[in-house]
């Protein structure tokens, strides 16, 4: 074994940033063992399978995994490999189904993972298979308001110290509401950019009024989407928050108004507005008045490669993803709501999408800038902000002065070295959860 | 050789695919020729332009194929939408055709069923292909099922639904129209 290797890749003091990290192989082969190996990784939601016996197929980095409701109603992250060679027992994106039957020699499994069936098993295998033994693997499995998470290590901390005070400002999205939310998706597509590049997107605010005008500017001629320059950016009342690995933006404004999200209008708003004041008590009941008021999710990453809600960077290699885009839906919100939100999250995000269709030839030129042995040589620049972020009174984690910030990515490239140059779990550091997560909403919904 | 299958078919059925045949290619021209305003006014004011998803699913299951109405989709667009999109290309910013593709539409397998209510349901297959910057392409492969009106003595697109033979598709974004 020769001895691990050290990252240093994120200077601190400067924000250089050393772009080989996104095209090196072996580095690429290292994260899937001590990043994607290790942490919670967002998989699905709860809606995407609700009946007993239904599983949907999602990946845990490269590796294909079946999650499944059993007979019993517990949920499951099943490896989708036969435990005799290796082949697929599922090749359905979703479905019913109480076993999976490999097609290659009909090893049979329950939705539970166990094997229950091997053809010739007394006269093949004159008995002498340990079949308890040769279940499908199984990940833990815990869930966050619906949404599921799975982690390969049996040492990581739970998804509830995992989140940490993350999950302060994740509520104000995802647990606001009794009835909870419903997934829509996947879109799915492949991207010629590393995955890192997609979620340190996340929190770069400072790309949305040059990558974005020509959108945002007929959006706001035609449908009256409130106007996106730098001015508009610079002025923001919004900040960003580094919680635990997570990257955070919000909305941090006490004027009584739904934070703009893709689909609201200029004809609909009202009836935004009208949702937002109605389901205000309900909020506040769940989440505290600071919360209910003060502070709206915008962008954000769940480490590792979890962006803008329920949306997943899937490494295929250091110079490839495949990108899943759903929509999360508050269950209970009016029928017109729902649909203004689905259609304007598939017309601005998804590989069609307004927004996101600009997004992808600058991002596959930072990994390609990556792969090139003169330039690759040159730093990324990720100064922006440097000294203006730290502690605030009244929100948790390390809080910037400003919306237009680099101070999420750094810190994002810093989580990284840490999973990276740690030799397990226990070398991983963990910020206690301080925030007072006031109201009655908890990690179960 | 005085079989139901081997009589030509009725003039007026010819004369009518003989026209859509040519609508669908000079649909093709204006947008391989990058004449969007002219493609935009093949469409009616109350046109849903619509692309599902496609999932793996058996055989038995085939139903479930595509995402449904009201499901999330590739694209659910009204006229409005379809507009914004041109108008953007417009703006000199949109970054994913700024410099443009180099796109090459070709239609074919035209089925138009007459209805009742005067509109032609038109079904065509499509093979596009996008070259981009300097050396990206793709092949986009898939059919178009259409409600098509006369407005005025045209025809336009009423309803469109567009199923592209792709479950992950292959490609860095789908900036082109289908």
């Amino acid at each position: 074994m020769a001895a691990a290797r050290k990252y240093a890749v994120i200077d601190p003091a400067t924000g250089k940033l050393d772009r080989r990290i996104f095209s090196d192989q072996a580095v690429y082969d290292d994260e899937m063992e001590k990043i994607f190996g290790r942490a919670w990784l967002m998989i699905g939601h709860e809606s995407l399978v609700p009946a007993p016996d239904d599983f949907f197929h999602t990946y845990m980095g490269e590796d294909p995994v079946i999650l499944t409701r059993d007979g019993e109603g517990r949920l499951h992250a099943l490896l989708n490999m036969c435990r005799h060679r290796g082949n697929r027992v599922v090749r359905c994106d979703d479905g019913n189904a109480k076993r999976f039957m490999c097609s290659y020699h009909g090893w049979t499994y329950r939705n539970d993972g166990a094997l229950e069936h091997v053809p010739g098993e007394s006269e093949a295998y004159y008995g002498a298979l340990d079949k308890a033994a040769l279940g499908l693997v199984e990940a833990r499995v815990e869930t966050y308001a619906g949404i599921v998470f799975a982690t390969w290590d049996k040492s990581a901390p739970s998804l509830e110290a995992y989140l940490g005070d993350a999950r302060w400002y994740l509520d104000t999205v995802f647990n606001r509401r009794d009835g909870g939310t419903e997934a829509l998706g996947p879109m799915k597509w492949l991207e010629p950019v590393n995955w890192k590049t997609l979620v340190d997107n996340c929190s770069d605010n400072y790309h949305v009024p040059t990558s974005h005008l020509s959108s945002a500017r007929v959006q706001t001629r035609a449908i009256g989407r409130p106007p996106l320059s730098h001015q508009d950016q610079f002025a923001s009342p919004s900040k960003h928050a580094f919680v635990n690995g997570h990257s955070i933006t919000f909305r941090d404004a006490d004027d009584n108004r739904p934070r703009y999200v893709h689909g609201m209008t200029a004809e609909n708003l009202s009836l935004f507005q009208q949702h937002h004041e109605a389901t205000m008590p309900e909020v506040e009941r769940r989440l505290g008045a600071l919360r209910a008021h003060r502070v709206q999710l915008g962008n954000h990453s769940i480490f590792p490669n979890g962006i803008l809600g329920l949306r997943l960077a899937l490494p295929r290699g250091p110079l490839k993803t495949e990108f899943w885009h759903f929509v999360l839906l508050e269950r209970d919100a009016p029928e017109e709501i729902k649909r203004a939100l689905r259609i304007g999250s598939q017309a601005n995000n998804g590989a069609a999408g307004m927004f996101e269709q600009d997004d992808v030839d600058n991002w596959r030129q930072v990994t390609e800038a990556s792969t090139r042995h003169f330039g690759r040589r040159h730093k990324q620049d990720l100064s922006m902000g440097l000294g203006h972020a730290g502690a605030h009174p009244d929100y948790p984690g390390l809080v910037s002065e400003r919306y237009i910030s680099e101070n999420n990515q750094r810190l994002f490239y810093r989580r990284w070295e840490e999973f990276m140059n740690a030799e397990s779990w226990a070398d991983i550091p963990l910020d206690p959860i301080k925030a007072c997560f006031a109201g009655a909403a908890t990690m179960r919904g | 050789m005085t079989s139901e299958s081997s009589r030509p078919a009725q003039p007026a059925q010819q004369a009518l695919w003989f026209e859509l045949m040519q609508f669908y290619i000079r649909e093709a021209w204006l947008l391989d020729e990058r004449r969007l305003r002219e493609w935009l006014d093949l469409f009616t004011d109350d046109v849903l332009y619509f692309m599902p998803r496609r999932k793996n699913v058996l055989r038995r299951e085939l139903h479930r194929e595509l995402s449904e109405l009201g499901d999330l989709a590739i694209l659910e667009e009204d006229k409005r939408y379809l507009e914004m999109r041109v108008a953007r290309l417009e703006t000199g910013m949109a970054w994913a055709e700024d410099p443009p593709s180099r796109t090459r539409h070709l239609i074919g397998n035209l089925e138009a069923t007459p209805q009742a209510n005067g509109e032609v349901t038109a079904r065509t297959a499509f093979l596009v292909y996008r070259s981009h910057l300097e050396t990206d392409h793709q092949l986009l492969s898939g059919c178009r099922d259409d409600v098509l009106r006369k407005v005025n003595g045209a025809w336009k697109v009423a309803r469109r639904t567009i199923v592209l033979d792709a479950n992950v598709l292959l490609d860095k974004n789908l900036s082109v129209f289908l």
